[in-house]
């Protein structure tokens, strides 16, 4: 079982994008520093992804690590296992668990960045970025 | 200068129809020779060949001819007719990546979309889809004709925002045909168009300078514009629709990014442009926000927002009211980063719609 706020999910889904390019080479290459924020009552977690061309490197990270990054995303541990779950289920994010979806009202998952120039990737970045967390269906991990 | 150790001296002086030849290119000239860009794991990009002086764009080119940046150009060159002639008129930072970002993610509105999946829709709801299509169909093409009428004029040193500028203008095109072609797609078709968006589009195509233009169609218009493509999720009435607004949503970021930052160089580079840029923004903004509360747009988003009309009044419209606050959010945002702070000038209801000066502030700080 692998827990959602943990490092070996991300590295799964960068591994799955690493070995598969063919998937990402239609939406084109992007050039991206993420970090995912996954709080919890317990502690928050954080894992930064940078994406380069059609690869990806997941790093742990540290407590205002975000604020260097183009952009974030923040939300309840739930939140993201709801999400994972809804990937898991479906082949691909559906309805309301897109990421799109999710942070347009942010009610959940919040989209933040230090530069609105950062934040704007998140929109330009989009449907690649999408693909990566959909590939979170394909993994032989289970996501609690 | 480039050097030759070949002795080209036997080569002939003139061609087999006797007209005079000159090898001084063979010879070797005043560019860079042997600069050898490596290609990286992308391929050969245009950031990979800003090498040396190829990489080097003039504050003010010498020429004003179309010769490659960089050639050994002749004294005498012909005029071509720029008017755009300083670097900071056009330029952004970011437009090399901009530009090899945009090739790199193209789509096709015929066949990335998967058009057979289009479900039947009740009535209202079909006609509110064609109505917001229509609406787009007509304003999205002033981000190519926009261009059009300013590129010609650029200086072409300058090439790099010239191409980018070219991808723009595919990009519209594409806009423009997606939402033609769903408007037709389901049963529907075309709807009202009326003087409102002309207006818009009128004040955007007849600005005076470029950097006026790119203020009211790249950070003021398209940004509006994306901020309603991201919201295609909650607009959208299925999962087709959802497709072409997020694809168009990844293209209209491209375009914000540049004008975003060409405003921000542009006042790095001269101050005083602030002034024309800030009384373009006066007006844009106040026919924007007509154009945003439009009786067929704002009606036609509110009833997909609700899923139909039945909900419009208790739905629809105060989400409307929502996510119209995000959408000046951004922009203000957008107008931090530029470095043309319109917090304390525009006359948007900021009160009205919930938007706290300060936390834009705070946000872009």
């Amino acid at each position: 079982m692998t827990h959602v706020d943990t490092i070996e999910l991300f590295d799964g889904m960068a591994k799955e994008m690493n070995t598969h390019p063919e998937r990402f080479t239609p939406l084109g290459e992007l050039e991206l520093d993420l970090v995912c924020v996954m709080r919890s009552p317990r502690e928050t977690e954080r894992v930064r992804l940078v994406f380069d061309g059609l690869r990806c490197r997941v790093l742990a990270s540290v407590e205002g690590d975000e604020r260097g990054a183009d952009c974030w995303l923040d939300g309840d541990v739930a939140a993201w296992r709801d999400m994972f779950d809804d990937i898991r289920a479906h082949g691909a994010a559906t309805g309301g668990y897109t990421l799109n979806s999710l942070t347009l009202l942010g009610e959940r998952i919040r989209l933040g960045g230090a530069d609105p120039m950062g934040v704007d990737k998140f929109s330009r970045f989009n449907q690649s970025l999408q693909e990566f967390f959909d590939g979170a269906a394909r993994l032989h991990l289970a996501a609690v | 200068m480039a050097v030759t150790d070949t002795d080209y001296s036997d080569l002939p002086k003139e061609s087999p129809v006797g007209e005079p030849l000159d090898w001084a290119w063979l010879r070797g000239v005043r560019s860079e020779w042997g600069v050898r860009p490596k290609p990286g794991p992308r391929g050969l990009t245009m950031m990979d060949i800003a090498v040396g002086d190829y990489g080097e764009v003039p504050d003010r080119p010498a020429h004003r001819s179309m010769a490659p940046r960089g050639a050994d150009i002749e004294g005498e060159t012909p005029d071509m007719g720029y008017i755009l002639n300083k670097k900071s008129d056009v330029w952004a930072e970011n437009v090399r990546e901009l530009y090899e970002e945009a090739v790199a993610r193209q789509c096709s509105a015929t066949r990335d979309i998967p058009w057979g999946d289009l479900q039947e829709l009740p009535d209202d709801v079909e006609h509110a889809i064609c109505q917001v299509c229509t609406t787009l169909a007509e304003v999205e093409m002033i981000a190519s004709d926009l261009p059009a009428k300013w590129m010609w004029r650029m200086n072409h040193d300058f090439l790099e925002a010239k191409m980018f500028l070219c991808t723009q203008i595919m990009d519209e095109a594409r806009h423009s045909e997606v939402f033609r072609k769903r408007a037709l797609a389901n049963g529907g078709g075309l709807l009202k168009s009326r003087a409102g968006p002309s207006s818009l589009l009128r004040t955007i195509i007849e600005a005076k300078t470029y950097t006026q233009a790119t203020a009211l169609m790249h950070l003021l218009g398209e940004g509006f514009v994306l901020d309603l493509f991201r919201q295609g999720e909650l607009i959208a009435p299925g999962p087709v629709e959802k497709k072409i607004f997020r694809m168009a949503m990844q293209d209209e970021a491209r375009h914000v990014a540049y004008g975003t930052m060409h405003i921000r160089y542009a006042i790095e580079q001269d101050p005083d442009v602030a002034d024309e840029i800030h009384a373009a923004l006066d007006h844009g903004e106040m026919v924007l926000t007509e154009f945003g509360t439009s009786p067929d747009l704002g009606s036609a988003l509110a009833v997909l927002l609700a899923g139909g009309v039945e909900h419009v009044e208790d739905k629809g419209f105060p989400m409307q009211g929502e996510l119209i606050a995000k959408q000046f959010t951004s922009y203000l945002a957008r107008c931090e980063r530029a470095g043309i702070s319109r917090l304390d000038r525009t006359e948007i209801p900021l009160d009205l719609l919930g938007i706290d000066p300060e936390k834009i502030r705070a946000m872009v700080a």
